[in-house]
């Protein structure tokens, strides 16, 4: 269509309403596609939390028998040790009981180690005590014995000298003097031996 | 035609998408996805610790204090030249007993008895001329619980328990004070003498005197009649003495 120069154009009456008309097709499409594209992305999103939801509650359950596990376990560990308090209670009185067994024991034997020791002690005496006994007898048995021989010697010499027969009588003074002084050393050991006697009958 | 119009615009007016629903549906969009979580990724651990009460434990005797007492006091015979002594004495590191002086007069034969029965034979190492003690030494080496000796002062109020083979009994354990310190020179002690609020018998001298942990802080070595105290020497005076080279040979027959 020509115009003629300095005239207006006329306005194209037919392009305008047919590009109106395309454009909310356009939007629509668009919109169409972004709720789509957005409803595929959330049903994901829905699959996705709903896996996570269903992870939760599994863990939800385990860690609920697992709390049941720990208080079942709390429980019987609380009886074991209950039991173990008890025992170890029991035991500990029957060390008590023991010990003083053991103590009154000790003490028994330590007395009676006391009295085995005095008396090992009385027995060291009386041995010794016995040993001057016996020494002071023998002393003056023997003194008795020298007594005797003395006085045989002595009756003999008097006979002798009633036969006039000669008698030695220096030698038999000699004797008489030794037999004198070994009577005198067996009365101090008999002394002697009394005094220990008497002191042993004190203590 | 005309007649229909104005129904339109009506409906037109009566649904349009207002600003506040319009951000209200991608808000809620927002809060739904942000109301998403990820599923847990970290195993189960371990259960927390459970808050347990304290238990109420019977006393153990083989760590007590009494039992260490128990086994650290012996019973100290000794057949002298014209007497028989007993008393009390204890275990040191090394087999050294402590002992009274008085309790050893003009020695032949010392023996010891533990708690529990076992009798050990002894030699005199020493006795302290200017205090009542006496070190002896065991005459066979033996497996045998010893003593510590406290080397802090002692001072007065504190709780003591004395151990010892009261009239030649068994093992005693006595709980007491340390009331204070008096003169000891007249009790031929060269310094002060620990004042202990604990009756005591023949038997009992050269026990211990055991503070709160099980040290020695003293000897029992006498008794005032009249007040019922026992008299003890100070560890210091111990500690000074167990230096052989300040201690003779005992009294012979």
């Amino acid at each position: 269509m020509q115009t003629e120069p300095g005239a207006e154009s006329p306005p194209d009456i037919t392009a305008a309403p047919r590009r109106g008309r395309r454009w909310p097709l356009v939007v629509l499409a668009l919109l169409l596609l972004v709720a789509v594209g957005a409803a595929v992305s959330l049903g994901m999103v829905a699959a996705d939390q709903r896996d996570a939801a269903a992870a939760w509650q599994d863990r939800a359950v385990a860690l609920e028998v697992q709390r049941d596990e720990v208080a079942d376990d709390a429980v019987r560990l609380g009886e074991q040790l209950d039991q173990a308090v008890a025992s170890l209670r029991t035991s500990e009185a029957d060390v008590a009981t023991l010990e003083d067994r053991v103590r009154a024991l000790a003490e028994e034997k330590a007395r009676a180690e006391d009295t085995a020791s005095t008396v090992a002690v009385e027995r060291d005496v009386l041995i010794e005590l016995t040993t001057v006994v016996s020494d002071a007898a023998g002393a003056l048995d023997s003194c008795v014995t020298r007594l005797f021989a003395l006085q045989e010697d002595s009756v003999e010499a008097f006979n002798a000298a009633a036969a006039d027969r000669q008698v030695d009588v220096a030698s038999l003074n000699q004797r008489a003097e030794e037999v004198t002084a070994f009577c005198d050393q067996a009365r101090t050991a008999a002394a002697e031996a009394e005094a220990a006697a008497a002191q042993l009958r004190r203590s | 035609m005309g007649a229909q119009r104005p129904r339109r615009q009506r409906a037109a007016r009566t649904h349009p998408l207002s600003p506040r629903r319009a951000l209200a549906a991608p808000l809620l969009l927002l809060l739904l996805l942000a109301a998403c979580v990820e599923p847990p990724t970290e195993p189960l651990g371990a259960p927390e610790r459970v808050q347990v009460d304290d238990l109420e434990l019977p006393t153990v005797a083989a760590d007590s204090r009494e039992r260490r007492a128990q086994e650290v006091t012996v019973r100290v015979r000794s057949l002298g030249c014209t007497q028989f002594g007993l008393g009390s004495g204890f275990l040191l590191p090394g087999g050294v007993v402590v002992t009274n002086r008085h309790v050893i007069e003009q020695p032949r034969e010392v023996t010891i008895s533990t708690w529990d029965g076992r009798s050990l034979p002894v030699r005199v190492a020493g006795v302290a001329t200017d205090s009542d003690l006496a070190l002896l030494d065991l005459a066979q080496e033996a497996e045998l619980p010893v003593a510590e000796l406290r080397t802090d002062p002692v001072d007065a109020g504190e709780q003591v328990l004395v151990a010892g083979y009261p009239g030649g009994g068994a093992v005693q354990l006595t709980p007491g004070e340390v009331l204070g310190f008096v003169d000891g020179t007249v009790l031929g002690e060269p310094s002060e003498v620990m004042r202990i609020n604990v009756e005591v018998t023949q038997g009992s001298s050269g026990g211990p005197v055991l503070d709160s942990d099980g040290r020695v802080v003293g000897v029992i070595f006498a008794i005032e009649v009249d007040a019922r105290v026992a008299l003890a020497v100070p560890v210091d005076i111990l500690l000074q003495r167990l230096d052989t080279e300040v201690l003779e040979a005992p009294d012979g027959c």
